[in-house]
């Protein structure tokens, strides 16, 4: 199974927010209510019941007082996912075989590590404690469904496929670099950006929290190597010098 | 048994076997975490279960840990020439013949290793009440995060040592931690300056 992946083009999207809906319809998503802050965009941020959202930039360019950019923001099923490396519970995180990060509710523990892994602020947790966020609609993904955003979405701002063949497909529409093809192992959401990333909310270069890097390279070995390492290290002092007798103390 | 002296209190016994028990619990609970062991699902159920083993035996381990400083703080931060003494002959651990300076109540390798138990344990109980408390607080989890797995592999390295040099690499210590007696004339060999500040 060839992995899978949606490129965005913000420059298409027309911000109707199809998306947020269609998501939360397929995943049985409640609404919230939320106060009019003067903007259109809404909810102002992902929630344990808002999957994805459009993001709302406004920024004028040069040539155009009026310049609205409309971001789509949600998991970005990266290959090497900050999210699945610090997580303690076994299964609770997981890549699907088309390369999403899936999540079970039964085996999260509720610690909220991923929310400090994760590059992009995602994971949310519902009122048991209990994380939430984009799977990619693994559920229609692996029945070969349109993930239901991308379903949605009149304008072909979200459009899904191989990742391979999208990329290259979006390439040759004429986009210079697209976001996300390497950081992080290659995401599984990429931008069609036309503009430096930043203009659109996102980081240049986002990473994994080096310090989460320096545990899973050093510490984690460490505290395997190290407890073996110390009762070796005994076991040869016995086997070398043995017990210290008592007529050897003085 | 006229010529034992005592040299640890019922307390600090006790104290002791609680703070071992706690860590023992925290360290494979932890390694479940660390590397996924589902194996332990067999003893915990699952991990749900574990996570609250470990969080609340984490609460027995501070307080213990907190109790051991009446017991061990004040001799582990006197140290003298003597301790000094002490750790360039290694303890006499490398030698059969080697005399080592008289030593304290303890001896300058149990001083380190009771500091290091406190600084380690201080660090590993705090991170670890953030990382509990204080969840989705991003800085703060992933400082904490960081003290927590460094403090845990200075532990996992000094724990077995601990338990090497109390049973099998000195014959007679461990049942200081069961009795708490010594024979006289065996603390005298090995804490002299302590068996004579007691006028024996």
């Amino acid at each position: 199974m060839s992995r899978k992946a949606l490129v965005i083009s913000p420059e298409l999207c027309i911000g109707c927010r199809g998306c947020q809906t269609a998501c939360k319809s397929w995943n049985q998503l409640p609404a919230t209510k939320t106060a009019n802050k003067g903007t259109t965009e809404n909810p102002p941020d992902l929630t344990p019941n808002l999957y994805n959202k459009i993001r709302y930039v406004e920024i004028p360019s040069e040539t155009n007082p009026v310049r609205w950019l409309f971001v789509s923001q949600r998991c970005m099923h990266c290959d090497d996912a900050g999210c699945m490396k610090i997580c303690p519970a076994p299964g609770a995180l997981f890549k699907t075989k088309e390369g999403a990060v899936g999540f079970d509710k039964e085996k999260c523990i509720g610690c909220k590590l991923c929310v400090a892994g994760c590059p992009f602020n995602v994971p949310r947790y519902d009122e048991k404690d209990k994380i939430t966020k984009c799977h990619l609609c693994s559920d229609r993904i692996s029945q070969e469904l349109t993930p239901a955003c991308a379903k949605a979405c009149p304008t072909g701002a979200i459009s899904y496929g191989d990742r391979d063949s999208l990329m290259g497909k979006t390439k040759i529409a004429g986009s210079r670099k697209l976001y996300g093809e390497t950081d992080l192992g290659g995401l599984g959401v990429l931008y069609a950006f036309k503009d430096a990333p930043k203009v659109y909310g996102m980081e240049e270069s986002p990473a994994i929290p080096e310090s989460i890097v320096f545990w899973h390279k050093v510490l984690k070995p460490l505290a395997y190597w190290g407890i073996g390492g110390a009762v070796a290290a005994s076991l040869v002092h016995y086997a070398v010098f043995g017990p210290k007798k008592d007529e050897e103390v003085n | 048994m006229a010529n034992m002296v005592k040299k640890a209190s019922v307390f600090e016994i006790l104290n002791h076997w609680i703070t071992a028990v706690s860590f023992i619990i925290l360290a494979v609970t932890g390694y479940g975490f660390l590397f996924h062991l589902e194996q332990l699902n067999s003893i915990f159920g699952n991990f749900n279960v574990m996570k609250d083993w470990h969080n609340w035996s984490g609460v027995v381990f501070t307080v213990s840990l907190f109790f051991t400083i009446f017991n061990y703080l004040p001799v582990s931060l006197s140290f003298g020439s003597d301790d000094i003494g002490w750790i360039f002959k290694a303890g006499g651990y490398f030698s059969k013949r080697a005399a080592v300076p008289p030593q304290d109540r303890l001896n300058a390798g149990q001083k380190l290793f009771y500091l290091l138990l406190l600084i380690a344990g201080i660090a590993i109980s705090a991170s670890g009440f953030v990382i509990w408390l204080m969840p989705g607080v991003r800085k703060w989890v992933l400082l904490s995060h960081l003290a927590h797995n460094i403090s845990f592999d200075l532990l996992i390295i000094a724990v077995p040592l601990h338990i090497y040099l109390a049973t099998l690499a000195n014959p007679g210590t461990f049942r200081i931690m069961v009795y708490g007696t010594v024979p006289i004339e065996w603390a005298k060999k090995r804490h002299a300056k302590w068996v004579q500040k007691m006028g024996f």
